[in-house]
């Protein structure tokens, strides 16, 4: 009887171990959001109410440019993530066989490595005497000068990349892994060529893994600093704006406002993350 | 007479795009190992003579080691707390299926997809506000909420693959709930938590928008003093630095291997 009463107290209690962690989160990650987001409401002088930052935003080009800027180089690290991420999600899932384990370890071993080491590795290569302006210019003679690769947005869209396409492969590959090859062999069986096979059953039957794995890079991509401060490039994203008005401009109002900004993408991200794995389980 | 394989001219060239793709992977992070073995004050190719004076110097530079250690606690310390109150809320929510379970477990994870540097703007703001202020308990704090949901996650991943049927048999043989949970529940997770500890310890000891934002003499980590030294100077002792950071995740990775398998944590992850 006892034992049948612990056991009921157990099943009753078990929910409440939610609690620590739901309050934590709620005490020290959503109220300093909500007051953050609050402040920029709230005009310089203090007291009252005022939508005029917001106004500014929407309509000084200087921070709709950032605005664009921002979103521009998220959707292009996304898109070269798919092209290049693809290809060695289906080499992964079709064609690694024994290697298989060794391409898992090859894409997950950078992930232990800082994001400080990734960055001052693209520094390292691409500076005026770094490993490959050496190689072209001495070693080579294929360049008369040093090609200037640092500082430009190429070089930051390459350094995103190269953090963000492990997950987009993992992403692609998990979904790939669950496409039934029956499906691949009957098109082929009926007459359609490879190519064909891939664009019209493959693909289609992958675009899951293709979206979660976008929303993840999109969303990821959006918020970076770390490589944007080192790698430059002239890029003025809002992760780098508010970086900079906290650092020498020191205008909070105006942080939180594009904080709040880049919350409210964050978080249609999330959104759209949450559906989108809702329909693969309701599938 | 055995026909001669076509070349199957598709798989090739697959094939040669999968190598140089993982050449792009590697050759960022192979070229920071191999440039901090060299002997001069500078990075430039070729390197001609080789030293290990930069990994000496990491040692000589007093705000490297101190930040060092900073960084170890805060690491330590949010992975504690985060086993903490992440293992029970893991374990409450892995096996329901209900939708209040849903979306808490949503909200456990959604620091994962808020963009740090809004985190950290925040979280400096706020604790200033409720007293806490720019101190070692802040950054702590801090950190603790972007590494929870690697805890939970993993954990909860880790749980869900268990069987439910142990549990019950140890509760029939007269177990209490916190025997249960000691004996049964504790050994099988356990290499969740191990890997969700380790991802989480990992997370924090390279976190630097949200570290950047608290400035003060104990609260500098190491990422945010190699940033500012970075800003100014382009001696190797990053790249030597960055070696031995390398090498000390690995070295972990490979313990964790050894005692609980890799293959069984990236299931669980």
């Amino acid at each position: 009887m006892a034992q049948a009463g612990t056991r009921t107290a157990w099943t009753l209690g078990k929910p409440l171990l939610v609690v620590p962690a739901v309050l934590f989160l709620f005490a020290f990650f959503v109220l300093p959001l909500i007051d953050n987001s609050l402040r920029s409401f709230v005009p310089a002088e203090g007291g009252g109410f005022t939508l005029a930052r917001y106004a500014q935003m929407l309509t000084d080009p200087f921070y709709l440019r950032s605005i664009a800027e921002t979103l521009l180089l998220s959707t292009v690290v996304t898109i070269i993530c798919v092209l290049i991420g693809y290809p060695v999600a289906y080499y992964l899932v079709r064609h690694a066989g024994r290697w298989s384990s060794v391409v898992i370890f090859l894409l997950i071993a950078p992930l232990l490595t800082s994001i400080i080491m990734r960055t001052y590795g693209w520094q390292v290569l691409f500076a005026r005497r770094g490993f490959i302006n050496t190689l072209l210019v001495q070693d080579l003679g294929l360049l008369e000068r040093p090609l200037r690769i640092l500082d430009t947005p190429g070089i930051v869209v390459a350094g995103l990349v190269h953090v963000l396409v492990p997950f987009m492969v993992l992403a692609i590959a998990a979904v790939l892994q669950g496409v039934d090859r029956r499906l691949e062999e009957s098109a082929q069986l009926l007459g359609a060529g490879r190519l064909r096979t891939f664009f019209e059953v493959t693909l289609p039957l992958s675009l899951d893994g293709i979206g979660t794995g976008s929303i993840l890079v999109f969303m990821v991509a959006n918020g970076s600093f770390v490589t944007l401060v080192l790698l430059g490039g002239g890029l003025k994203t809002l992760p780098l704006l508010i970086y900079q008005q906290f650092n020498t401009t020191r205008d909070f109002g105006m942080a939180s406002t594009m904080s709040t900004v880049l919350l409210v993408v964050a978080l249609a991200c999330l959104f759209l993350q949450l559906r989108l794995v809702r329909r693969a389980g309701a599938s | 007479m055995t026909p001669i394989a076509r070349i199957d001219w598709g798989r090739v060239l697959l094939t040669a795009f999968v190598v140089l793709f993982f050449i792009f992977i590697t050759l960022p992070i192979a070229i920071v190992v191999v440039a901090s073995f060299t002997a001069a004050s500078f990075v430039a190719f070729p390197i001609t003579e080789w030293s290990l004076r930069w990994f000496y110097r990491i040692f000589e530079y007093k705000p490297y080691v101190d930040s060092i250690l900073v960084s170890f606690e805060i690491a330590l310390g949010a992975t504690v707390i985060s086993c903490l109150i992440g293992v029970p809320a893991a374990l409450a929510l892995a096996r329901s299926s209900s939708a209040l379970a849903g979306a808490i477990m949503t909200y456990l994870l959604s620091p994962l997809s808020m963009p740090m540097i809004v985190i950290g703007f925040a979280a400096l703001f706020y604790l200033s506000r409720i007293g806490v202020g720019v101190s070692f308990t802040a950054l702590l704090i801090a950190h603790t909420s972007v590494c929870l949901p690697y805890v939970v996650r993993t954990v909860a991943a880790s749980y869900r693959g268990t069987a439910r049927s142990l549990e019950e048999a140890a509760a029939l043989l007269g177990a209490n709930p916190l025997q249960v949970f000691w004996h049964v529940i504790l050994p099988l997770i356990r290499p969740g938590i191990v890997a969700g500890s380790m991802f989480s310890f990992l997370v924090s000891f390279d976190n630097l928008p949200i570290s950047y934002f608290f400035g003060s003499p104990d609260t500098l980590t190491l990422p945010v003093v190699m940033l500012s030294y970075m800003e100014h100077q382009f001696d190797p002792s990053i790249a030597a630095l960055s070696t031995l950071q390398l090498l000390l995740a690995v070295v972990g990775l490979v313990v964790v291997d050894r005692l609980y398998g890799i293959d069984k944590m990236t299931s669980a992850g």
